[in-house]
């Protein structure tokens, strides 16, 4: 079940690029869910640009990459890096297909025949319309002072919490948008996400949610 | 002859005892029915002996979901996957346990299951020849570098979180050998795994297996069943429903189809025995003639209980059926001794001889299933001559007793029976004959066309809403009740597990491999594992340093630590084990062994299912014969098989049943001519028969030929009548109770072709065809042929 759970929580930090608006006053728990749950529904697309820094015990140095992440109600999906390795995935609906320009392999999958990507597509989806009773359910919530404007979620379940210390989501100062996630394991390994250049409701096209042809 | 006829005078005044007699055989046999034991299997209806059929279709019974229920649920489009899973759970948790034991809708989470965490430490017991080639051909610095790239590019995208430790454990990605052994183990053709349940690959249909106490042959548990499935179906939310498909329907529909069926069909006979009693009978003993059947049908169930044991169920339907062809002989002396002219013991020893040649005819045929290869033919042909022998002696010895005597008012009536319509139209004589040839001509060129079917499900009601589930469950999951099966049995599971492995080489020779199902690529017998470990160390001894270096290599290339594929390395250096049941068991496999791994008494049967494919299976019935404890079932195999038996069994039948009959009226007539005439109604009959049934594109089933006997059975005694009414000084009536008797079998079995259930239509048809042609050859062409000498 820890697949599920990382999955979940990995999903969060992409989900809460939904932009909040702005709030003069600090706000509570409750009034940031609100927010996120209106800025969703008014959510027919959005673009980002984001920065990956990975410390994995796995790498003998912090791996850096730049990516895109693209997105567009009801349910289409673009996570793509473009350095160092050009790979990512399209999902439409419950089909898609990935990519790794390294390898020069590409192919399709279903949400049903693939169980890690199915996870992805349900969790991405999910925080797309953000079912704040499912992610109460799931994580105890802190909203912190230091770093500002940030939360702080811990797993509930013991599996989760076994494999996941924390997550951290920063939102930018003007609360439009996430600006920062850092996903910390128990080992000590950690994810940094950090977005910039966040856009919404722009139109994107169809073929954004292709898979690139391979030259 | 002139027995009956003493023993008529003898008992004329002593009718006490005869009365006496008939009512100890009343009690007597009301006795054994009450103790009489019917076994219902079909069993009985194929061939023994040498054959292989009753052997096949036991172990047909063996395959998986040969006896399970399956429920196929169905979601409409539109309905999420999600919905449907949790529908198919809570249909699955409102099944009574009571007649639903053990449902099951999916193998549950693969996710938590130990199966695909510890699979891959197992790979040098599971890798074979073909597995380690692919293996050091990826051993390559290309090859290396390729896989590490690949890595790389996953642990970047967010699935890389998940994959992490198995990348450590596993950087080239070797458990994909491992994995593809999994793919043979599902009998499911098109089942994908979702969130732990049977889903179809368009996601819209799912499963739950379940077994059942109620025996596939009970039909009031198959209502229990099938009720509480529809009451369980309540709970299905709009948009989803559900197929049940077992055998249980099946006798269900058939049960009740048979009882929908015998009401009409009784019914109808009856109003026709009625309307037949008023316009030849009508006097109320006459009764006594429908009677005779009855107690011979209570002496035929009490001799062959007595020497059988228990009694096949189809056995005594039928023995119960083609019984009532002894009417016959009551009806001829009846119609002989209150019709005929002459004193009543003239008249009844006239009548013996064509009633008893005509019974010994019938009792030859009957006979001559003896010789049959299924055992429940050799049971009919017991109960038939007992029932026939009884038959002929209450005609003879008690029936003139009880059927009054004549009414002389009828004398005018008598004089018209002895004057035939030849002798009102002699031209009519020429039409008659010009037309049966022409009937014999067309039939016999259509004959040949008949052919025989052996496939037993077409002797039962197959409801269309039960055959479209049939064809749905197939079009979604796969043919997953048609394959063939290839069993390994001994009472040694190593040797049956070799030849399972042996088998599985022979099937990857053509190509079979992708469409079958076998547990021999997961596990292995214990000597074919050693000596993949030693195979795998052997390839690692020699690949183990250069492939290390290759990995270092590319892992400083993109990046990874030094000791990022330890965990890899160090996998390799550990001691490999083997697989046995018991981990199978642990992985959750244990379902699947039952399936594929049956234990019966002291012996291990593996089983392998392969595509029902004829040249498959003509090629590998060589190949698989050179191994011991072999064994391939086919059901298409076993439908030619019972087609060749039945086809040979019913040639020897029609051989040996002619050379009796034929010997039997060279006996009774001593003239060629006389006995060619008696033989026209049975060979006009059988040949309309086979004729119109080959026109009407019919084919010939088992039912078939047990009513093909009826047709010989009563076609020769016609014949015997009417030639032997030929012959006689006296009037015997025989055109008379020829046609009544053709007409009392008509309506009584000729009706059966209103039924709707497939086995009683076949049986109504053939009667129809056969005494449709046999009573007119019998009535009208043998006078035409030859005059009556007076």
């Amino acid at each position: 079940m820890r697949i599920t759970y990382l999955i979940t929580l990995l999903s969060l930090c992409l989900q809460l690029l939904v932009p909040v608006t702005t709030q003069a006053e600090p706000l509570t728990l409750q009034q940031l869910f609100e927010e996120l749950t209106l800025s969703a529904a008014e959510t027919k697309s959005l673009a980002s640009d984001f920065v990956q820094e990975k410390n994995l015990a796995i790498f003998s140095a912090k791996l850096l990459s730049q990516g895109r992440f693209l997105y567009q109600a009801p349910d289409l999906l673009r996570w793509e890096l473009l350095e160092p390795v050009a790979s990512g995935f399209v999902l439409r609906g419950n089909k898609g297909e990935r990519w790794n320009s390294l390898s020069q392999e590409r192919d399709s999958f279903s949400v049903e025949s693939d169980p890690i990507m199915g996870l992805i597509a349900q969790q991405l989806l999910a925080w797309a319309r953000v079912d704040v009773d499912w992610l109460q359910s799931r994580y105890q919530m802190e909203l912190l002072s230091e770093p500002l404007n940030s939360l702080r979620l811990t797993p509930l379940d013991k599996g989760e919490a076994g494999f996941i210390d924390y997550l951290q989501v920063q939102f930018s100062a003007d609360h439009h948008h996430v600006a920062q996630v850092l996903m910390v394991e128990q080992g000590g390994d950690s994810t940094l996400l950090q977005f910039s250049d966040v856009q919404l409701n722009t139109e994107l096209s169809s073929a954004s949610f292709q898979a690139p042809e391979f030259r | 002859m002139k027995l009956f006829a003493r023993c008529y005078n003898g008992f004329e005044n002593r009718r006490g005892w005869l009365v006496l007699c008939l009512l100890l055989l009343v009690v007597f046999c009301g006795w054994n029915l009450s103790q009489l034991k019917i076994e219902e299997s079909i069993v009985a209806m194929l061939p023994d002996g040498e054959s292989r059929v009753a052997d096949d279709f036991l172990l047909l019974q063996k395959a998986p979901f040969a006896r399970k229920i399956v429920i196929h649920l169905r979601a409409n489009v539109g309905v999420k996957t999600e919905q449907l899973l949790d529908a198919t759970d809570r249909l699955r948790d409102v099944l009574p346990a009571e007649l639903f034991s053990h449902p099951l809708s999916g193998p549950g989470e693969m996710q938590s299951s130990p199966l695909l965490r510890e699979l891959g430490d197992y790979l040098p017991s599971l890798a074979d020849s073909a597995d380690l080639q692919q293996i050091a051909s990826q051993l390559t610095s290309e090859g290396i570098d390729h896989s590490l790239a690949a890595d790389l590019a996953q642990l970047m995208q967010p699935q890389g979180i998940v994959l992490k430790d198995k990348i450590r454990r596993d950087p080239l990605d070797l458990q994909k050998f491992t994995l593809q052994k999994l793919r043979y183990l599902n009998p499911l053709p098109g089942v994908r795994l979702v969130q732990g349940h049977f889903l179809s690959a368009d996601g819209r249909s799912s499963l739950i297996l379940a077994d059942t106490p109620i025996l596939i042959t009970d039909a009031t548990g198959g209502r229990r069943l099938l009720d509480a499935f529809t009451q369980a179906q309540h709970e299905l939310p709009a948009g989803i429903t559900a197929d049940l498909i077992s055998g249980h329907p099946y006798t269900l529909a058939n049960t009740e189809i048979i009882q929908q069926d015998m009401k009409l069909v009784l019914l109808v006979s009856g109003v026709g025995i009625l309307l037949l009693f008023l316009l030849f009978l009508r006097r109320l003993r006459a009764l006594a003639v429908y009677l005779l059947p009855l107690f011979s049908i209570a002496v035929a169930l009490l001799v062959s209980s007595l020497w059988c044991g228990q009694l096949s169920g189809i056995t005594v339907g039928f023995g119960a059926v083609l019984l009532g062809i002894t009417i016959d002989f009551g009806l001829h002396v009846y119609f002989a001794l209150l019709h005929g002219r002459g004193k009543r013991a003239e008249l009844l020893q006239a009548v013996s001889k064509p009633v008893l040649f005509g019974g010994l005819t019938t009792l030859a045929a009957f006979a001559m299933l003896l010789l049959s290869a299924l055992p429940g033919q050799r049971q009919l042909a017991i109960f038939a001559i007992a029932g026939i022998i009884s038959a002929i002696i209450l005609a003879l010895f008690f029936l003139p007793h009880f059927i009054g005597q004549g009414n002389p008012a009828h004398e005018l009536a008598r004089r018209g029976y002895t004057r035939h319509i030849y002798d009102v139209v002699p031209k009519l004589r020429w039409t008659v004959i010009a037309i049966w040839l022409l009937v014999v001509i067309l039939s016999a060129i259509q004959a040949p066309q008949l052919k025989i079917n052996g496939e037993l499900r077409q002797l039962s009601y197959l409801p269309p809403e039960l055959a479209q589930a049939e064809q749905r469950l197939a079009e979604v999951w796969g043919n997953m009740r048609g394959r063939a099966l290839i069993f390994s049995g001994t009472s040694d599971l190593q040797t049956a597990l070799h030849s399972n492995e042996q088998i599985w080489q022979l099937l990857g020779q053509h190509q079979a491999q992708s469409e079958s199902v076998s547990l021999a690529p997961l596990l292995a017998s214990a000597q074919t594992q050693q000596e993949r470990l030693v195979a795998w160390q052997a390839l690692w001894l020699q690949q183990r340093d250069t492939t290390q270096q290759q990995v270092q290599l590319s892992a400083a290339k993109y990046g990874f630590a030094a000791d990022a594929f330890t965990p890899f390395f160090n996998r390799l250096d550990q001691s490999p084990k083997q697989i046995d049941m018991a981990l199978l068991e642990h992985w959750g496999l244990g379902g699947l062994l039952d399936n594929l791994l049956l234990k019966q008494g002291e012996e291990y049967q593996l089983l392998t299912l392969i595509p029902d494919q004829p040249e498959l299976i003509k090629s590998l019935e060589t190949e698989l014969s050179d191994l011991p404890g072999v064994t391939l079932v086919s059901q298409t195999r076993f439908g030619r098989q019972l087609s060749a038996e039945i086809s040979s069994d019913f040639n020897r039948f029609i051989l040996f049943a002619a050379l009796a009959v034929l010997a039997l009226l060279l006996l009774l007539f001593r003239r060629l001519s006389d006995v060619l005439l008696a033989l026209l109604p049975v060979l006009t009959g059988l040949l309309v028969m086979f004729g119109g049934m080959a026109w009407l594109g019919l084919e010939m089933n088992l039912f078939n030929v047990v009513a093909a006997i009826l047709i010989i059975g009563l076609g020769v005694d016609y014949g015997i009548f009417m030639v032997c009414h030929g012959q006689q000084p006296e009037s015997l009536a025989s055109s008379r109770a020829v046609l009544v008797s053709g007409l009392t079998t008509l309506v009584g079995f000729g009706a059966l072709v209103l039924a709707r259930h497939p086995a009683m239509y076949s049986i109504g048809l053939t009667v129809l065809l056969g005494i449709s042609a046999a009573v007119p050859t019998a009535v009208l062409v043998i006078p035409a042929i030859r005059v009556k000498r007076c």
